[in-house]
This record gives structure tokens, C-alpha cells and sequence, in this order.
């Protein structure tokens, strides 16, 4: 057996965060706050990296007097199935998130001095922040709490030491190094799965719920927030704005909203990017051998397509919209005032992720999870409002950085098991020892050919769910045949084995549901079944397979009964 | 390739695109000290670097080198 100095370069710290995106960096910056070392490592360069900077910058707020009714709110609209812990912490850690993002260096829109809450529906508030320059303003802070920081390193699997996670095994991409790290708390932050398809969240590939998986980590809600939204096909890109699905037409020129949802059509309405009823008219009209979806803004002038991203909301999605518009003449020489465009449904990102208690703790002893690789179960598997997604990472960061630091001051580290070590490393590195006869890109076009098809993904049903398990299959073995010359080609082959396993346990637990609730759709089982499916499907490691169960709602620990 | 178009003449060389670039694709040139793209087959198209390039620089495509990508429909 070799000594692991000779498997790598050995790190040793407390806190080891892998990601640093926005639920890393919150997580780090509060770990900081218990005085422990702190490590954030990530595939990215940190102050650029994850989800954050490439969003919309926004912010959900709860007003302190309005976190009881927010949280009833919350928990009727799912009908109970939310954990109501998780509800209450989301809701009350919600102006104090706002405030500690200040003191960690965020600036937020002001008026007057002060943060600018603005009302985007009744009781629905957000506040506005820099996105793209979030990460590099917290990277600051995080630099000044000499909270170390290593980029490019692609981590993989994590490593443990009688059942308890002790750190993780990373590769080096651009210096082609091994490292391995050693920790006393380790919190997983890299996202779910964002499976590179189009542009937007693209750089998430699940590698975090994989590699918590493969040590034997529970998951929870594979099921749900499986994500579409509408965009510009020729640019990869969404179109933010509320006003838009006015102008959609199919190709023979009909407007297609008012003809599936003629309610939308009476009066003022904000219909977002992320609205299914525009993915579900177009998927119709396209079946109906109407498409494609046109956007046809013929005929406006460019400041009343301006108007219609703006409404109630200040400011930002105005913004948004006329970058769009900007990129659609620079990038494509499309002047949208006169050409219609084509526009298409796009996946954005699958569901679920690593199971959390309210300390952020998974159930494997030593790791802990936040933002899009955790779940915690506290919408009951619905979206919410928008700028949910930044809170929940913030949140759910500051949450696990703070428990894993508690726990790094109480406990001692314990050393890597140097035999353990080798078999992942051995495991990791398998793909270069042989030799490829085809390119990861392949398995990686496969899983596509699963997740983005509306026939397996939004309206499921179990023969066309199990047709796209097959290509999941098919990818998984063509994966099989995926070597590695270089840690890049290293790099290629995990992300598409993540990326499938991502895929493998969303329609795992799709087809184990038979009902349909929140953003679960199944058209074998329309209606929701509270007799039989009040419960959460987890997943867990059984030899390398997934073993589905399932988990009662505890409603009746909760506050609030049905 | 989905790095579709790269104005190399515009590249200041402030080395925001590879600290973007989560694959290791690009590179700063030990020469010129300019932005390189060293492994275009490992872009996975997130659009960091034609989001954060102050020059505008870059264009990135969704499509992957296929022509076309999987059809949601």
C-alpha cells in the first residue's frame, strides 16, 4: 500500500468547503465566524464561480412582522408537505440573511440610504444586488478573514474514516496534482445539476449529491423543481420579462396564449420566464404540428419592448430584457423590432439534492450540505417567489457553516485511512488506465436525449419515464468506454457519470410517485393522493445502486395541522 | 467548440475569462499574456466568459458542435 503523501498532495483543515459559489461562500464566511480554518475549494475561479453571478441579483425578503403568516402561507400552498422546521428558519432567517450578506460585503440597491425593499405582489418583496460582482465582493471579505482559498480543483469523492466523512479527494486541472484533503466538518456547496445543456446554470453538473451518494449520504426529492423556462432558441437563452407571452405566435401566426389560457388575456398579468402555462401552450401547440413558437415583437419600438419586461418590478428585469435584446443585434444581427423569433422551451436544472436537517447536517456524520445540492423540503416541493434560490443558499450556508464550524472547534480531526484513500483514488483514475473508444461528450449527449425531452420530463408517465431510464442505461454504459489521456479528459468523464446519476435519480423517484403534486406532473396519475403519497422519496446507496424509501410527512410534529 | 467567435484582438489580458471558465478552457499566454483557448472540446458553454469579458470579447454557443441541440419537444 502506498502512504498517502505519495497519492497526492495532502491538505489538512477544519471546515473544508467544497464550492464556493453563493451557499460556499456563506457557508465559509459564517464557519469563519467560530474562529476555525477554513478551506473553500472549487472547479471555478472563486469570485466567479456557481450560479449567483450569472442570475438576476435578486434577493426574496420577509418583513420580520410578516414570518408567521409567510410561513402558513407557504405551508397551506403545499398542502402540508413542506417541513415546517425548515419553513420557519427560511422565514425568520430572512432579514437577518439580508443583513449579514451587508456586514460580508453585498451591496444592495438603495433609496435614501437604505436597502430598497421593493413590492413585486401582495406581500411578495425582493431586494436587488450586483450579481455579477457579488462573489468577487464576499471573495474580499472572505480574503480578510484569512479564509484560504484554492481554485480549479475539481473535487470527486469524498473520503471517510469509520463511517464519518474526514475530507475529499480533488483534481488539479490546471496544475494535473492530486490533492487530498483532511477535515474535521466538510460541507458540500457545488449545486445540483444544471446538466450543460444551453447556457444558463450550465457549470453545475451534480457532482455534489453524486460524490455524497456514492458515501453512502441520503437524498430527498428527486422529484420535484425539475425546471423549463421559455427563451430565445438561437441565443440559449431565457427571456426575462412579464409581458412577453402576449406576443408569442405559432407558425401559422396565431397568438397561442389566449387560446390555452384565455384568463391571461383579461387584464394585468406577470407571466415570468419560469411560468409553465407558456411551456405547456407551447409544448400543445408544437404536438398540435403547429410550431414552432414564434416571438413576433414586429412593429414595436424598442422602448415599448422595454415596457413589457417592466412592470411593478423596478429597474431589473427592464435591464435584463434590453441586454437581450442588445445580444440578439450583436450577437446574431437579429433586430428584434423587425424579425420574429423562434422560442423554445429549455431545461434548466434538475430537483432535489442531499437530505439536511435544521443544522444542515446530511446523514452521514461529518458532511454537511447548502444551496442547490441540499434539501430541505421547505416549500414542499414548489419554487416560490423569485429570488427564493439565492435566500435558500444564503440561508441554508450560513446554517451549515455555522454547525460545521460548532462542530470543528468541538471535535479532533481524524487522518485519512491511506487504504481508503487509494481505492477512490483508484476508482477516480480508473478512466486512464484504459483506452477510450469514445469521447465523454457522447454519454454526455445521451443524458440530454433523457432529461430535455417535456414528453419524459414534464408530462411523465411511467412507459416514457422508463424509455428515458433505458437511455440513462445506454449512457451509463457508454461511459464504460470513456478513457482518460489527462485530468481534463478525468474532469469530462466525472461530470458526465454525475450528470447521469442526476438523471437516473430524478425519474427514479418520478415513476416511484404516483401522483401528481407541485411541479410533479404525471399523466398516468393526474390528481394528488394525500392517502398514499404524504411521504418524501429518499434515495441511498445500496452497493453502488439506488434503494428508493420513503419518509412520512411528520405533520404531526409540526405547528401548523392540516 | 462552443466557443463560437473570440476577438483575441480586443483581449486585454485581465485574466477575468479564465478565472470564469469552471473547465480549465482558457488559458492566459505566457507570451502575450493574452486569453488563450487551450481545451475547447471541455467548454460546457455556461457563458462566463462572454458574461464577465469587460471587452465583450467572446460569443458563446449553445449548440455544442452538434448543429443542433436535444429538442425539449
Amino acid at each position: 500500500m502506498n502512504k498517502l503523501e505519495d497519492m497526492g498532495t495532502v491538505i489538512t483543515t477544519d471546515v473544508l468547503v467544497l464550492g464556493a459559489g453563493g451557499a460556499g461562500m456563506c457557508a465559509a464566511l459564517k464557519a469563519s465566524e467560530s474562529n476555525v480554518d477554513v478551506l473553500m475549494v472549487d472547479k471555478c475561479g472563486i469570485g466567479w464561480n456557481g450560479q449567483v453571478p450569472i442570475g438576476g441579483g435578486i434577493l426574496a425578503y420577509v418583513y420580520p412582522d410578516y414570518v408567521k403568516e409567510w410561513t402558513e402561507k407557504v405551508t397551506r400552498g403545499s398542502g402540508f408537505f413542506n417541513n415546517q422546521d425548515w419553513t420557519q428558519i427560511m422565514g425568520e432567517y430572512m432579514h437577518r440573511s439580508m443583513m449579514d450578506l451587508v456586514d460580508m460585503g453585498l451591496t444592495f440597491l438603495k433609496k435614501d440610504g437604505e436597502i430598497d425593499i421593493l413590492t413585486w405582489g401582495p406581500n411578495i418583496h425582493v431586494t436587488l444586488f450586483d450579481a455579477p460582482k457579488s462573489l468577487v465582493a464576499l471573495k474580499k471579505t472572505a480574503k480578510s478573514r484569512a479564509i484560504r482559498m484554492m481554485d480549479k480543483i475539481y473535487a470527486i469523492d469524498l473520503l471517510k474514516r469509520d463511517g464519518k466523512v474526514v475530507g475529499a479527494v480533488g483534481l488539479g486541472l490546471v496544475d494535473g496534482k492530486t490533492y487530498i484533503f483532511n477535515a474535521k466538518a466538510t460541507i458540500i456547496a457545488t449545486g445540483n445539476c444544471g446538466y450543460m445543456h444551453e447556457k444558463t446554470y450550465s457549470s453545475v453538473l451534480g457532482e455534489g449529491p453524486a460524490m455524497g451518494f456514492r458515501a453512502g449520504a441520503q437524498l430527498v426529492n428527486a422529484e420535484f423543481n425539475s425546471s423549463y423556462v421559455w427563451g430565445i432558441k438561437a441565443l440559449g437563452k431565457e427571456l426575462i420579462g412579464i409581458h412577453f407571452y402576449l406576443y408569442l405566435e405559432n407558425a401559422a401566426g396565431e397568438k397561442i396564449m389566449g387560446k390555452h389560457y384565455p384568463e391571461l388575456m383579461v387584464g394585468s398579468h406577470a407571466v415570468y420566464t419560469f411560468d409553465p402555462r407558456v411551456i405547456d401552450a407551447m409544448y400543445k401547440e408544437v404536438k398540435a404540428g403547429l410550431g414552432p413558437i414564434y416571438l413576433n415583437l414586429k412593429g414595436l419600438t424598442m422602448e415599448e419592448i422595454d415596457d413589457l419586461a417592466e412592470d411593478q418590478v423596478e429597474g431589473l428585469t427592464h435591464l435584463m430584457a434590453n441586454d437581450t435584446m442588445l445580444l440578439l443585434k450583436e450577437k446574431l444581427g437579429v433586430d428584434p423590432t423587425m424579425e420574429k423569433m423562434e422560442m423554445w422551451p429549455r431545461y434548466l436544472y434538475s430537483g432535489g439534492g442531499l437530505r439536511i436537517d435544521t443544522g444542515g447536517r446530511t446523514t452521514l456524520e461529518g458532511l454537511w450540505a447548502a444551496g442547490g445540492s441540499s434539501s430541505n423540503s421547505w416549500s414542499g416541493g414548489g419554487g416560490g417567489q423569485a429570488g427564493l434560490g439565492v435566500q435558500s443558499a444564503a440561508i441554508t450556508g450560513f446554517v451549515a457553516g455555522e454547525n460545521a464550524a460548532a462542530c470543528a472547534v468541538k471535535n479532533r480531526r481524524y487522518d485519512i485511512d491511506a487504504a481508503c484513500a487509494e481505492e477512490i483514488i483508484d476508482r477516480i483514475k480508473a478512466p486512464m488506465q484504459r483506452k477510450g473508444e469514445i469521447d465523454a461528450t457522447e454519454v454526455t449527449y445521451r443524458v440530454h436525449e433523457a432529461v430535455v425531452p417535456m414528453k419524459y420530463n414534464r408530462l411523465r408517465e411511467a412507459g416514457r419515464m422508463n424509455e428515458a431510464l433505458g437511455i440513462i442505461k445506454d449512457a451509463r454504459e457508454k461511459l464504460g468506454r470513456v478513457g482518460a489521456a489527462d485530468f481534463h479528459d478525468l474532469a469530462r468523464y466525472h461530470s458526465a457519470e454525475s450528470m447521469a446519476m442526476a438523471a437516473e435519480f430524478t425519474y427514479r423517484a418520478a415513476l416511484m410517485r404516483e401522483e401528481s403534486r407541485a411541479g410533479h406532473f404525471r399523466e398516468d396519475f393526474p390528481e394528488r393522493d394525500d392517502k398514499n403519497w404524504f411521504k418524501w422519496i429518499t434515495i441511498e446507496s445500496k452497493d453502488g445502486t439506488p434503494h428508493l424509501a420513503t419518509l412520512p410527512v411528520p405533520v404531526e410534529k409540526y405547528k401548523l395541522q392540516p | 467548440m462552443t466557443i463560437r467567435n473570440f476577438d483575441r484582438d480586443k483581449c486585454t489580458g485581465c485574466g477575468i475569462c479564465v478565472a470564469a471558465c469552471p473547465m480549465d478552457v482558457l488559458r492566459l499566454d505566457e507570451n502575450d499574456g493574452k486569453a488563450v483557448i487551450m481545451y475547447p472540446k471541455d467548454c460546457v458553454a455556461c457563458w462566463g466568459c462572454e458574461s464577465f469579458c469587460p471587452q465583450g470579447c467572446f460569443d458563446v454557443s449553445p449548440e455544442r458542435g452538434r448543429g443542433e441541440l436535444v429538442s425539449p419537444y
